[in-house]
């Protein structure tokens, strides 16, 4: 049986002072949303910062000036979540707000929406401060816990040979900065600094506001007319990511680390906008090489030599990156690697057959579909599509990857340059203990 | 088509039943409007079971650990190739995963349903086992054991399972260790797939905008095994009393890591045992959820930070409560829980913050039925546990606080137990 026919897209309803408001059609889902994004560029001395934010807004408002106060709203509205945090896409870092609830169906037909939405804007507009900027005791302790945060990056080995793997190969451009910025920039904050940041956020970000779900139109006006209401003042520019780099050569990169399992990163350049006509063939072509449990790394590495249980590869869309990744024995090391290169090799030969170019295929557009199953993802797709100026839609997408050939494949290919390869390397204290 | 049509308006959903002629039993949710399906092929078998009697010869055997899961890897290879590829090519995403008691193989698809469900029910049905292929799955299974060896939340967790049970192959790792998989051959494999994967001891489960009868007319056409009998597993008692008290364990981590934790040792099953986790996750969320004064106590103290979480997990064969989380101090973090535990069992849970918090879980509940998956989740727990998907709406709409606090008093002044993870 085919899929619905009605097309999930996300409308533009309102713009006001630099705030976008878009309203997501989608009719299936029992929870109503509202996300709200403000966008900055990722720097070295605004990341902690842009980070800190959400984290103090998070902690109260006037109105619930604690988390005993705040979270018993949340209970006492179905469970409603109000979720807030920084992340970057390419250059920008973007600070996110997310509230959620369930239907006004399912709630005794309470008007959920407007409740929440009074909620978040008093975290937002009213934040709890004392007279030289946010309240001490609280920034104090979430500077902390920002820091402890940053920290605890090495708990993850995946992500942390990652994101490690991303410092090393971008070093000395912004997209070195991790999505929570660095320990130095956390400790140079006070609470005057970050309520000055958290006041740019407020006026100049430019900002981008979703609603989704069963809302009243009523309710939607009520939200658009309130929302940072004569807060807004002339609006940041923000930069675009720079995606071209030569490399002159690779850069080798041994960590060690009290760890049982080797984790080896390899970082390429693309060399490709996601705004450009390549950026499609990229995506099949990333798909073929490593996006799934039918790519030429996961039968190699993994079904053929039982080198590894993971093996794949991930784009980095808006900073044109793509890594390969996989957890190994330090003894395989070279080994993994030689079969990973030989992968790629493969790709730039064309040594690509109708099977994976079809399973690829069918692969990204049960991606596409299933993406509008999930109330978040839909949002976080067309938000992504507005910072890249991108104006496909789903089926427009899935359209544009089906037409792309074995030669476009083979042409983006060539532009695939090895850039870093990092591996986490057990120190080998471990060795023989199991 | 027989088969029976149970709806429940409140949550606007419709569950469709089909008892097959081999036993096994089929679950289906129509969900318009969405693009994804998910199907589940389950059997009610995993890494706690790991004694029990072959049918058929009466003859008791104990198997190595980690071999539920070792098969479950296995069943995806077949006689003409990788069923990961072969679902792969029709785009679509296979994958599966062995609990404590339960082994599930799913997929995931927009378009061609009718092709990857035949697919699933097929290759669950047929093992292809050999001396060469069961060796070479050893080298993968082997790093999938040493990357949870480095992954601090999962190590701290089994040893506090560790800590919690004396005998129950609940503390058992579920992937096994690199020597007892060196055990396993394939005569062994056979044993336990012939053994567990019989239609009385399975269910599938399926949710998506299709049509019943397409769901269940597959199921007519595809499922040929027959039933091996009853399958006769075999827990050793567990006492009363903890383990041990505290363990501690040095990993590559910023800051100590802990998870405390109580036994529950009383077992129920089918509504009932809905009902007892019902209550807990209301109890273990008014004690301490972030609207309560402990968790506000913790992290004001510097105690706790936004890891903090806490469980009630209650299950046919074991139950615990569980909180965890890092922290620069886990002995007085546990001190202070333990304190605000005790209390509880003597003041109890108020009228007030009871029907809240029910109804603040009751929304989250209707917030995961907008996922194919942990519908098909769901069902199938359920039906394991000899209970009903719609059993879990009817507990929050039926629980009363005399109830909860009853159940409280039961658990909350058992012993706890520590496990630590501390930086290197």
């Amino acid at each position: 049986m085919e899929s619905s026919d009605i097309k999930t897209s996300a409308v533009k309803i309102a713009e006001r002072d630099g705030v976008n408001f878009y309203r997501v059609s989608s009719d299936k889902f029992k929870t109503s949303r509202a996300d709200v994004y403000f966008v900055d560029n990722l720097s070295q001395e605004r990341a902690s910062g842009n980070a800190l934010v959400p984290l103090m807004m998070k902690r109260g408002c006037e109105s619930y000036p604690d988390f005993i106060e705040l979270e018993t709203r949340l209970e006492e509205l179905y469970g409603a979540d109000i979720n807030a945090g920084a992340v970057k896409k390419g250059e920008n870092q973007i600070i996110g707000f997310h509230m959620s609830h369930i239907s006004d169906r399912y709630a005794n037909n309470e008007r959920l929406f407007d409740s929440c939405s009074d909620l978040l804007m008093c975290m937002l507009e009213k934040p709890l401060i004392d007279d030289s900027g946010f309240k001490k005791s609280l920034f104090r302790q979430e500077r902390d816990n920002l820091i402890a945060f940053i920290r605890s990056r090495i708990n993850d080995k995946i992500n942390f040979s990652l994101t490690r793997c991303i410092e090393e190969m971008c070093e000395g451009e912004p997209y070195a900065i991790p999505d929570d910025g660095t320990e130095e920039g956390a400790l140079l904050l006070d609470p005057k600094i970050s309520m000055d940041i958290y006041k740019e956020m407020i006026s100049t970000y430019p900002a981008y506001v979703y609603f989704s779900g069963d809302i009243d139109d009523k309710s939607i006006k009520r939200f658009i007319d309130n929302f940072l209401s004569g807060r807004r003042s002339s609006i940041k520019r923000i930069d675009s990511t720079n995606i071209k780099k030569s490399i002159t050569s690779v850069k080798k990169i041994n960590e060690k680390m009290d760890v049982n399992q080797g984790k080896l990163c390899m970082g390429f350049r693309t060399n490709i906008e996601p705004s450009s006509q390549d950026y499609y063939s990229l995506v099949v072509y990333n798909a073929i090489l490593g996006g799934s449990t039918h790519s030429k790394l996961f039968r190699n590495v993994r079904e053929k030599e039982s080198l590894a249980y993971y093996a794949q590869s991930v784009l980095e869309k808006y900073k044109g990156l793509m890594i390969i990744m996989s957890g190994i024995e330090a003894t395989d090391c070279i080994k993994a690697e030689d079969i990973m290169l030989a992968q790629v090799e493969e790709m730039k030969k064309g040594n690509i057959s109708k099977d994976d170019m079809e399973a690829s295929l069918k692969s990204l557009e049960t991606g596409m579909k299933s993406i509008q199953d999930s109330q978040g993802a839909i949002v976080d797709f067309f938000f992504s599509q507005n910072l890249t100026q991108n104006d496909d839609d789903f089926d427009s997408l899935i359209q544009k990857f089906k037409s792309v050939k074995i030669d476009d494949v083979v042409k983006v290919a060539q532009n695939v340059e090895l850039d870093t390869i990092y591996f986490l390397e057990p120190d080998g204290n471990k060795e023989g203990q199991i | 088509m027989n088969y029976n049509t149970i709806s429940n308006a409140k949550l606007g959903e419709t569950i469709y039943e089909y008892n097959h002629k081999s036993g096994l039993k089929v679950f289906f949710v129509r969900k318009a409007g969405y693009n994804k399906k998910t199907a589940m092929f389950g059997t009610n078998y995993g890494s706690m079971d790991n004694v029990f009697k072959v049918p058929g010869s009466g003859e008791e055997i104990r198997v190595p650990d980690g071999i539920a899961h070792f098969l479950e890897h296995k069943l995806f290879e077949q006689k003409d190739g990788n069923m990961l590829e072969k679902f792969s090519k029709l785009g679509s995403s296979p994958n599966a995963y062995t609990s404590f008691n339960q082994t599930v193989y799913y997929f995931s698809c927009t378009d061609l349903f009718e092709e990857n469900f035949r697919m699933l029910l097929d290759y669950v049905q047929n093992p292809w086992l050999t001396d060469e292929n069961v060796e070479k799955e050893k080298g993968i299974i082997s790093q999938e054991i040493r990357m949870y060896q480095d992954n601090a939340g999962w190590c701290v967790f089994f040893n506090l399972l560790d800590c919690l049970y004396i005998n129950s192959p609940v503390k058992l790792e579920i992937a096994g260790t690199i020597e007892s998989i060196s055990k396993i051959n394939k005569e062994l494999l056979y044993h336990c797939y012939n053994t567990f994967y019989t239609p009385s001891n399975m269910v599938v489960t399926v949710a998506g905008d299709c049509e019943p009868e397409t769901v269940f007319s597959i199921v007519d056409e595809m499922i040929k095994f027959k039933d091996n009998g009853m399958v006769e597993k075999k827990y050793p008692d567990e006492p009363k009393e903890i383990n041990k008290e505290y363990m501690e364990q040095m990993l590559a981590v910023s800051m100590p890591l802990f998870n405390m934790g109580i036994k529950d040792n009383v077992l129920v099953t089918g509504y009932d045992l809905i009902k007892r986790r019902t209550a807990l996750n209301i109890a273990v969320q008014f004690v301490s959820g972030r609207s309560s004064q402990l968790f506000n106590d913790l992290y004001s103290q510097g105690l706790i930070n936004e890891s903090f979480n806490s469980e009630a997990s209650v299950n046919a064969n074991y139950s615990y409560l569980a909180w965890g989380g890092q922290s620069v101090d886990p002995k007085k973090t546990c001190g202070i829980i333990s304190k605000y535990l005790k209390n509880m069992t003597q003041e109890g849970m108020q009228k007030d913050a009871f029907e809240r918090i029910r109804k603040s879980q009751k929304g989250s509940f209707i917030r995961s039925l907008n996922s194919m998956d942990s519908i098909a989740r769901l069902i199938m727990d359920s039906y394991f546990n000899n209970a009903s998907f719609f059993d879990i709406a009817r507990a929050y709409e039926e629980l009363d606080l005399d109830y909860t606090n009853q159940v409280v008093k039961e658990v909350f002044n058992n012993p706890w137990a520590l496990s630590v993870i501390n930086p290197q």
